[in-house]
């Protein structure tokens, strides 16, 4: 990868270059995850979701599944509640994570 | 995840209801034959279409779901399957879970943007079957940083230049700086411009008075106009302050006042400064302190302008409850304010004050005894008219004015006033001065003596006037004699007058005395009074009344002589005569020889036997003459104390020292004792009492101590003695104390004041003035 791109025309493109580099080795934010969602009752659901979409958008897709109503669910993990309007890249949730789902 | 057991279970319980169904047979043995092909297309890159990844995705979703189950379950689930793939959420057992397709399908519908699928997200690999990682190369890294930082940079350069580039600098020149030919075009263009701009401005007013609306803009220019604030605004606007305030020749700033913005009051106008002013001032005076009550004030006040101001009660609060009064004015129209209201109201106040009458009392000054020069000079001494007396008169004149220059008092002086001016009606009057001298010297004389002489002399005068008057001229020193004639009568008058007072109380007493002793009856010594020392003494004895007063021994030889006459008589009386010389002789040895003497002297040796007549005292008499008694007086005795009557005179102290001595042992009696027979009847009733100082009977205890201290030769010491003392006061005061009232002898003073009040009660009242005892006395 260095070879094919190293040597840029002008600045912009060495611009754009470098940051396309440097994107290559990071992961990106917004990435498909599926998370597992258990409420210890017998409800176990996986759900695919980015990894930019917020915890209501992921409690409104768990309810969808579930059968119940989104505003009632309550996701934790521990004794922490994942908040809705928080996204799941800023809770640090990622692929495969187990979460705890009760209901209010 | 964690809780295998459970999970376990509850799919074990699940397990039989799933078996029912077919297809999750099939499913769950498709999920594995399908989790073995997954990893085999994993292993291949991602770069694909999307349906057929779709398709695999989900499959491989499934498989990463079953890949997550804990592999014992796997192992269980019947490997024998069907290759049934069934998309759709699963309720119960297992894991429910959607598709990509129908995820986003559902996302769709609640208005979330798709899944986001990423191509290199499997590139580190899943638990199961972990990629080797990429080796983290720090030089990479380092080169990695190195171009963020210049990126950066660049970045913000451009920025900046972009920003800047609008912005002129010194350097850069303007074309028409230094050339002229430049400049000159540039001022032509921007000529051109302003014509330009002109140009179109009257094109738009042409436009706008074709369209009829230059009016209208014209109206809205003069509305703005009007709009603006003048000062015929300014009418009826409170400005909230004292007139006063505002002196004339200053500008003062007046700013609306601040109010709330939903208040629907007018506006108000102040000046900031004098606001602070005003409540600076009002601070002073409310740390001055000044009393809020005054209990003496009037009720009801007068204001300056005769207004009755009636006191409210509690005004003190008023500004607090009512909220404070501030004064105020309003402008009138064009912002002018007249004070002549004010002024007038000022010139009617100070009317009313000059004509006010003050009701304050001349002050009180202390009174002066004297007149002030002041008063003396609106007092008119009535001038006397020294009237032209004849040479004769003279004497009279003299007269006058001594007795008229001597003060004597306001009584006197008044009398002499009154009398002057009778003096003075008689003069002028028709008699004849000489008479009426006669008349006025008369009074002067008068004036120096007392009342009831003067009422004599009055009389006197009266006659004197008929005697005296000689009507031939004198000289002056007929005249002298005439005074002295005069005086020498009037004395003489008074004596008499004086000896006719008194004269009839001593009349018998002064013929007595001249009938006694002629020598001594001089004219000037009558009234002398004698005094001698014997006749003094026994005076002051006092058993003969009439004694004292002249104070002759003579007298009372004779009245001893009277009453030895009476005695003679009868006997009756004797007794007392008798005492009296038996008294006289008892005390004075001298007076009683004498009085020996005299009885001697006057009575015969005959007197001396009849004593079977007389009584004790004669007899005593008798012996005392003869001699036979001792008559000296014993010292009149004070009580003495009598010595203590000591114990030990009952009792005596067995001289121990005397047994064992052979002789005093031999002068012993060891006989055999025995009562005598002939006392045999004796039966003493002996009763040994002791006695202490006071006489009061011992205890025998107290007998013992009182030996006791005899014996030792010291008795007890001060606490002892202080105890008995003590005690002796205490039975003493019992005995005193009463038996039928209490110790302040309330039941008497009960008694006694039912008796005043006459009722059978008292009344006892609540504050305790009443019943002290000042109250309750008798």
């Amino acid at each position: 990868m260095f070879s094919r791109r190293w040597f840029p025309a002008n600045a912009r493109e060495c611009e754009r270059n470098a940051s396309d580099f440097l994107r290559e080795q990071t992961t990106e934010a917004s990435e498909m995850i599926e998370v597992v969602c258990n409420d210890r009752l017998g409800k176990k659901v996986r759900v695919k979701c980015n990894q930019e979409d917020t915890i209501g958008d992921l409690k409104k897709l768990i309810a969808a599944q579930t059968g119940t109503r989104w505003d009632k669910i309550v996701l934790k993990k521990w004794y922490t509640i994942f908040k809705d309007h928080v996204s799941l890249g800023d809770y640090e949730i990622h692929d495969g994570m187990n979460l705890e789902l009760y209901y209010q | 995840m964690g809780s295998s057991k459970k999970h376990k279970e509850k799919e074990k319980d699940r397990d039989p209801e799933d078996r029912h169904r077919e297809h999750k047979k099939h499913r769950h043995k498709d999920r594995e034959k399908e989790k073995d092909r997954e990893r085999d297309k994993r292993k291949r890159s991602r770069s694909r279409e999307r349906s057929s990844r779709g398709a695999e995705r989900d499959r491989s979703g499934k498989g990463e779901k079953s890949n997550a189950e804990p592999r014992v379950k796997r192992e269980k689930l019947d490997p024998a399957f069907g290759d049934n793939s069934e998309p759709g959420p699963k309720s119960a057992g297992g894991d429910a879970s959607l598709s990509i397709e129908e995820t986003n399908k559902l996302r769709a519908k609640l208005g979330l943007k798709p899944l986001d699928l990423n191509e290199n997200k499997k590139e580190t690999g899943t638990k199961e079957e972990p990629l080797v990682a990429e080796t983290i190369n720090p030089v990479h890294i380092k080169q990695q940083a190195e171009i963020r930082e210049k990126l950066a940079a660049l970045k913000e350069k451009r920025l900046l230049n972009k920003k800047l580039g609008k912005v002129k600098a010194l350097g850069d020149e303007e074309p028409w700086l230094d050339d002229t030919a430049a400049w000159v075009e540039r001022s032509r263009k921007l000529a051109k411009e302003k014509e330009l701009a002109e140009k179109r401005a009257k094109l738009l007013e042409e436009m706008d008075e074709e369209f009829g609306v230059s009016n209208l803009v014209e109206q809205e220019f003069a509305q703005d106009k009007r709009d603006s604030y003048g000062s015929r605004h300014l009418k009826g606007l409170k400005v909230q302050h004292k007139m006063d305030s505002f002196r004339e020749g200053e500008t003062v700033v007046l700013t609306l006042q601040d109010k709330g913005v939903l208040e629907e009051k007018e506006d108000v106008l102040v000046n900031v400064g004098l606001v602070d002013k005003e409540k600076a001032e009002k601070n002073v005076e409310l740390k001055k302190k000044k009393p809020d009550y005054k209990p003496y004030a009037e009720e009801e006040s007068v204001d300056d302008m005769l207004v009755l101001k009636p006191k409210s009660v509690l005004s003190k609060y008023d500004e607090e409850i009512e909220g404070e009064k501030k004064k105020s004015f309003r402008l009138s129209s064009g912002g002018f304010v007249g004070g002549e209201r004010e002024r007038e109201l000022q010139a009617i106040r100070e009317n009313l004050h000059n004509q006010a009458q003050s009701l304050d009392m001349p002050s009180l000054s202390l009174a002066t005894e004297y007149y002030t020069p002041q008063e003396m000079v609106g007092f008119k001494k009535t001038k006397r008219k020294v009237k032209k007396i004849r040479k004769k008169e003279r004497a009279g004149d003299l007269l006058i004015d001594d007795t008229r220059n001597t003060d004597f008092g306001s009584r006197s002086r008044g009398r002499g006033r009154r009398q002057d001016e009778q003096q003075q009606e008689e003069e002028e009057g028709a008699e004849p001065r000489y008479v009426a001298l006669e008349t006025s010297s008369k009074p002067r004389d008068v004036l120096q003596q007392s009342d009831d002489i003067r009422m004599a002399d009055m009389d006197i005068s009266d006659e004197e006037d008929f005697v005296s008057p000689e009507p031939t001229a004198f000289e002056e020193d007929e005249a002298e004699q005439e005074l002295q004639k005069q005086l020498e009568k009037q004395r003489k008058l008074r004596q008499k007058q004086m000896l006719k007072d008194s004269g009839e109380r001593v009349a018998e007493h002064m013929k007595q005395m001249e009938t006694a002793e002629d020598d001594e009856n001089d004219p000037d010594k009558r009234n002398n009074i004698v005094f001698n020392a014997t006749s003094e003494f026994c005076r002051t004895l006092g058993d003969i009344p009439t004694y004292g007063l002249s104070g002759n021994r003579e007298d009372q030889e004779d009245i001893m002589d009277f009453e030895k006459d009476v005695e003679k008589e009868g006997g009756g009386q004797s007794d007392s005569d008798m005492d009296d010389n038996v008294g006289w002789s008892t005390v004075n040895l001298d007076e009683e020889k004498v009085q020996a003497d005299f009885s001697t002297a006057s009575t015969t040796i005959l007197d001396e036997e009849p004593i079977v007549n007389s009584g004790l005292s004669a007899a005593l008499l008798l012996c005392k003459n003869k001699g036979l008694l001792d008559t000296q007086m014993l010292k009149v005795a004070r009580v003495k104390n009598p010595k203590p009557v000591l114990a030990n005179d009952n009792y005596c102290i067995e001289d121990k020292m005397n047994i064992d001595d052979k002789y005093s042992r031999r002068e012993e009696y060891r006989g055999f004792t025995q009562d005598f027979k002939e006392k045999d009847h004796y039966k003493p009733d002996v009763k040994i009492e002791y006695v202490d100082e006071s006489g009061r009977k011992l205890t025998p205890k107290e007998a013992f101590r009182q030996l006791s201290h005899r014996f030792h030769g010291k008795g007890s010491g001060k606490m002892k003695t202080e105890r008995r003392m003590k005690k002796l006061e205490e039975e003493a005061l019992l005995k005193k104390m009463s038996s039928s009232d209490t110790p302040l002898g309330t039941v008497a003073l009960l008694q006694e004041k039912q008796k005043s009040q006459k009722t059978p009660y008292i009344v006892l009242s609540g504050s305790g003035k009443s019943m002290n005892a000042n109250t309750i006395t008798k």
